[in-house]
């Protein structure tokens, strides 16, 4: 099994709006995959299906061979998530919170306490983690977030904006700490509106327009593609063009599926 | 590590319990004790001492209402296990509404949900955390409310013996699971069988109900003989219902009379049914819920992510044009604060809920008293009827009025940056709170002076002293919550519960028992006068200065708050 995340056919909607139409998308361990797309293009409803807070009307989804459902709890023990808008008990320290983590997947406490001493200097945290945290600032809350999400040493992390307010050096940090994570074999599948970040350290690119997947691939895929254009940044405008409709452009489920050793075999195909 | 098969297998087999959450939150409390201690020691002795004078003003006014009652052996030995049962069986129902409202929103609606659920923890330690957090925060106004009461009880039956007061804290403790439970299951089905179109449909078909049976009871009520000599017994058979055996609330009544009346054994075991019913009923409760919960919250999650309906509905559409007194800017806050309230369930089932249960009281206080309501009960029932209206006032304005300064802070545009006054804005929220406040308010008391037949002048006056209290009321909760505010908390229920909503409940208190005192100095004046006659110069006079002090206390609020809004950074 070498799928950290498969998502199969997966269908969600919410009353009358379609969501996510018929996804297939699969994860190979190891990879560093960026999903992009319009607000409301479905993205967040996606990463909640891995993460089996929603559960898809049609399809299956499996994060590292494991079903996630009505009981996902051995999914939910591989991953970790790291919402848009990172989630602190107010009135605990960033310490308190990151030992809380710990117990909660069992890490051991001298494992704890080695984790958090490497993050807490890795992401410069030392002068505000023994503070509550409703006095940190929206980046010291990534930090923290960040660092809960990685005591477990998760083999998915799945994170939504992750650069969202923290400042160039920790961005640098990050980018950094999610490059050595690929290189152990964990996944990251992280969800952003910051294009340049997505370019310059994501394996495949995958982007979501009205709940479908218009296009899947590695960022020279990608240009190959669109051959007049050269940046993410026009290639991501094209394909989610206001006027472009539901089922319009191309159509992902053609894409083959490619793992990291494969990358710079596989294409992009239109429907 | 969760990347060894190990650990996982260990998280499967041994996933954290609910011991592990509650700690976490017993740590957070800790942490917020000692940030209050620390930080300004002076104000958390001030909130301390300031709940104990509301703690003790409450006790003090139950121990008078038993010493009125028992002035009348015979109707005191009727009436005070009355009052009892009928306390209880209120509680019973205002605690499964308010736990369920509670539940739902803590089960489902907050942030910390998504994270803990996205983690192993498993939904039924979840569930027990948030049943736990649900008890506590729903019962807390039952213990302020409560324990005076049953203290004053203690007082009144000056015989009870010494172990009665650990006897009503137990029966207090092992009473609140019992609605809490109800509360939680009701949640639970809400989120995981109703959509919201059937929700709504359903609030409209239980107020089309509830209407129902109020024109039903107004019409039974008009009809009926009061006077005749049957009265007393169709009456003790009409209410015999909140005495039955069956209901939880009997049990705790039944039990604390034993206790009051030293049988020890049979105040016992009414307490082991109590504890009983109570464990069982939360261990089915969090069973029963965290029985595919993960459904239910998906289908929760679901119902937030789909299109509304843009559609308006007739109150929203009426928002605009409410506040056509207001000059533009000041009228679209207004309104959008409005349009606010009537989109928000939490907020206006609440009122509803608290005005529904006066009403129906209302509506049944000719069946309590007689063809002639006021006739041998003088000036009490409408003092009664004024209090249990004011109280349900402060308790709306603080917990729903007072936080909508510190929301704003979170959108600096409407304190900070929009060319209005924080006067202006102020205005705004005041008119908002002042047509809410007021629209129940005067309802319930026109509902109140036409069901006790008071003369046109008594009615005025009664109608004219609630608006005053509502405008105070309102005055100090917008006031406040500008003096007081909590700009970077995003929750409305942690801002009401602050230091700030501390200050605005004990001083909207304060106003309602000034206002209470003076409607008792109205009553003792008229104690011999009776409603027949027409108002004095001594009556005008004492509701002319209750009046004052509620317009001045309101205005004076909301200029400390204008001032300090000015002055602020946000």
């Amino acid at each position: 099994m070498n799928q950290a995340i498969d998502i199969q056919s997966v269908h969600k909607h919410f009353g009358r709006k379609v969501a996510v139409h018929d996804l297939t998308l699969t994860i190979p361990r190891g990879e560093l995959f960026a999903f992009l797309g319009p607000n409301g293009a479905g993205k967040t409803t996606t990463i909640k299906m891995i993460c089996g807070l929603l559960h898809p009307q049609r399809g299956t989804i499996d994060v590292c061979g494991h079903r996630m459902g009505i009981n996902g709890l051995a999914g939910k023990a591989k991953l970790a998530y790291v919402p848009d808008q990172p989630f602190l008990y107010d009135k605990l320290t960033g310490r308190e919170f990151l030992l809380f983590v710990g117990e909660m997947y069992r890490v051991p406490a001298a494992e704890q306490k080695r984790i958090i001493g490497e993050l807490t200097e890795r992401l410069v945290m030392g002068d505000f983690l023994d503070k509550l945290t409703e006095s940190y600032s929206h980046g010291m809350k990534q930090k923290v977030v960040l660092s809960a999400a990685l005591m477990h040493d998760p083999e998915v992390l799945i994170i939504d904006e992750p650069m969202v307010g923290l400042d160039p050096r920790t961005v640098r940090v990050v980018k950094d700490l999610f490059r050595e994570r690929i290189k152990l074999g964990r996944t990251v599948f992280m969800s952003t509106h910051t294009l340049g970040v997505a370019e310059a350290v994501a394996d495949r690119i995958g982007i979501l327009n009205h709940g479908r997947l218009v296009c899947l691939g590695t960022m020279d895929q990608l240009r190959a593609q669109a051959a007049a254009q050269h940046s993410l940044e026009d290639i991501f405008l094209d394909l989610t063009h206001p006027e472009l409709q539901p089922g319009d452009g191309p159509g992902a489920e053609t894409i083959p599926e490619e793992t990291p050793r494969d990358k710079g075999d596989s294409h992009v195909v239109e429907s | 590590m969760s990347s060894n098969p190990d650990a996982t297998v260990a998280i499967l087999h041994s996933p954290i319990g609910v011991y592990s959450l509650v700690r976490v939150k017993v740590v957070a409390l800790r942490n917020r004790v000692s940030q209050a201690i620390a930080d300004s020691p002076i104000k958390f002795l001030a909130t301390t001492a300031l709940l104990g004078v509301v703690w003790v003003g409450l006790y003090l006014l139950f121990v008078a209402v038993f010493a009125f009652l028992k002035q009348s052996r015979m109707e005191a030995a009727i009436a005070i296990p009355m009052v009892f049962s009928f306390f209880f069986v209120a509680m019973l129902v205002m605690l499964t509404v308010s736990n369920a409202i509670i539940a739902y929103t803590s089960l489902f609606a907050v942030e910390e949900a998504v994270y803990l659920l996205s983690t192993p923890v498993p939904p039924r330690a979840y569930v027990w955390l948030k049943y736990i957090e649900t008890l506590i925060f729903s019962s807390w106004s039952l213990i302020l409310l409560g324990l005076p009461l049953m203290f004053a009880m203690a007082r009144a039956n000056s015989d009870a013996a010494g172990y009665y007061y650990l006897f009503f804290i137990s029966f207090f403790v092992c009473f609140v699971p019992i609605p809490g439970a109800a509360g939680l299951v009701l949640a639970w089905l809400i989120a995981r069988f109703l959509d919201r179109n059937v929700r709504r449909r359903l609030i409209i078909t239980a107020a089309v109900l509830l209407a129902g049976g109020l024109v039903w009871t107004i019409q039974t009520v008009t009809t009926e003989d009061a006077a005749s000599d049957q009265w007393l017994t169709t009456f003790l058979l009409r209410i015999n219902f909140v005495q039955s055996v069956m209901l939880p609330s009997s049990w705790v009544v039944n039990g604390v009379e034993a206790a009051i009346e030293s049988q020890t054994t049979l105040a016992l075991s009414y307490l082991a049914v109590t504890i009983a019913n109570a464990m069982f009923l939360s261990v089915v409760a969090v069973r029963v819920v965290s029985w595919k919960f993960m459904s239910a919250f998906d289908r929760a999650l679901s119902s937030r992510g789909g299109e509304r309906s843009s559609a308006a509905s007739p109150a929203v559409g009426l928002a605009g044009k409410v506040f056509f007194y207001l000059p533009m800017g000041q009228r679209l806050i207004a309104a959008k604060d409005l349009r606010t309230f009537v989109r928000d369930p939490v907020q206006w089932t609440q009122l509803v809920v608290l005005f529904g249960l006066m009403a129906l009281y209302l509506v049944n206080v000719p069946k309590l008293s007689g063809a002639k309501p006021l006739e041998g009960w003088g000036m009490v029932i409408p003092f009664l009827n004024y209090g249990a209206l004011s109280f349900i006032l402060a308790t709306f304005t603080s917990r729903f009025v007072f936080p909508l300064v510190s929301l704003e802070g979170q959108q600096r545009w409407l304190v900070g940056m929009l060319p209005l006054t924080p006067w202006q804005i102020l205005i705004s929220k005041f008119a908002f709170a002042m047509t809410v406040s007021t629209f129940v308010a005067f309802s319930t008391t026109v509902l109140a002076v036409i069901m006790l037949k008071m003369p046109f002048e008594w009615a005025v006056l009664q109608v004219v002293v609630t608006v005053a209290t509502c405008f105070g009321l309102c005055g100090f909760a917008v006031g406040i919550g500008a003096r007081l505010p909590m700009f970077e908390q995003r929750n409305a229920a942690r801002i009401a519960n602050g230091f700030g909503g501390t200050v605005n409940l004990v001083v909207s208190v304060m106003l309602v028992l000034t206002m209470l005192s003076g409607m008792g100095a109205v009553g003792y004046h008229n104690r011999t006068r009776g409603f027949d006659e027409s108002l004095d110069l001594s009556t005008l006079m004492i509701v002319g200065v209750m009046i004052v002090v509620a317009l001045s206390g309101g205005v004076a609020a909301l200029i400390i708050g204008s001032r300090y809004l000015r002055r602020a950074e946000i």
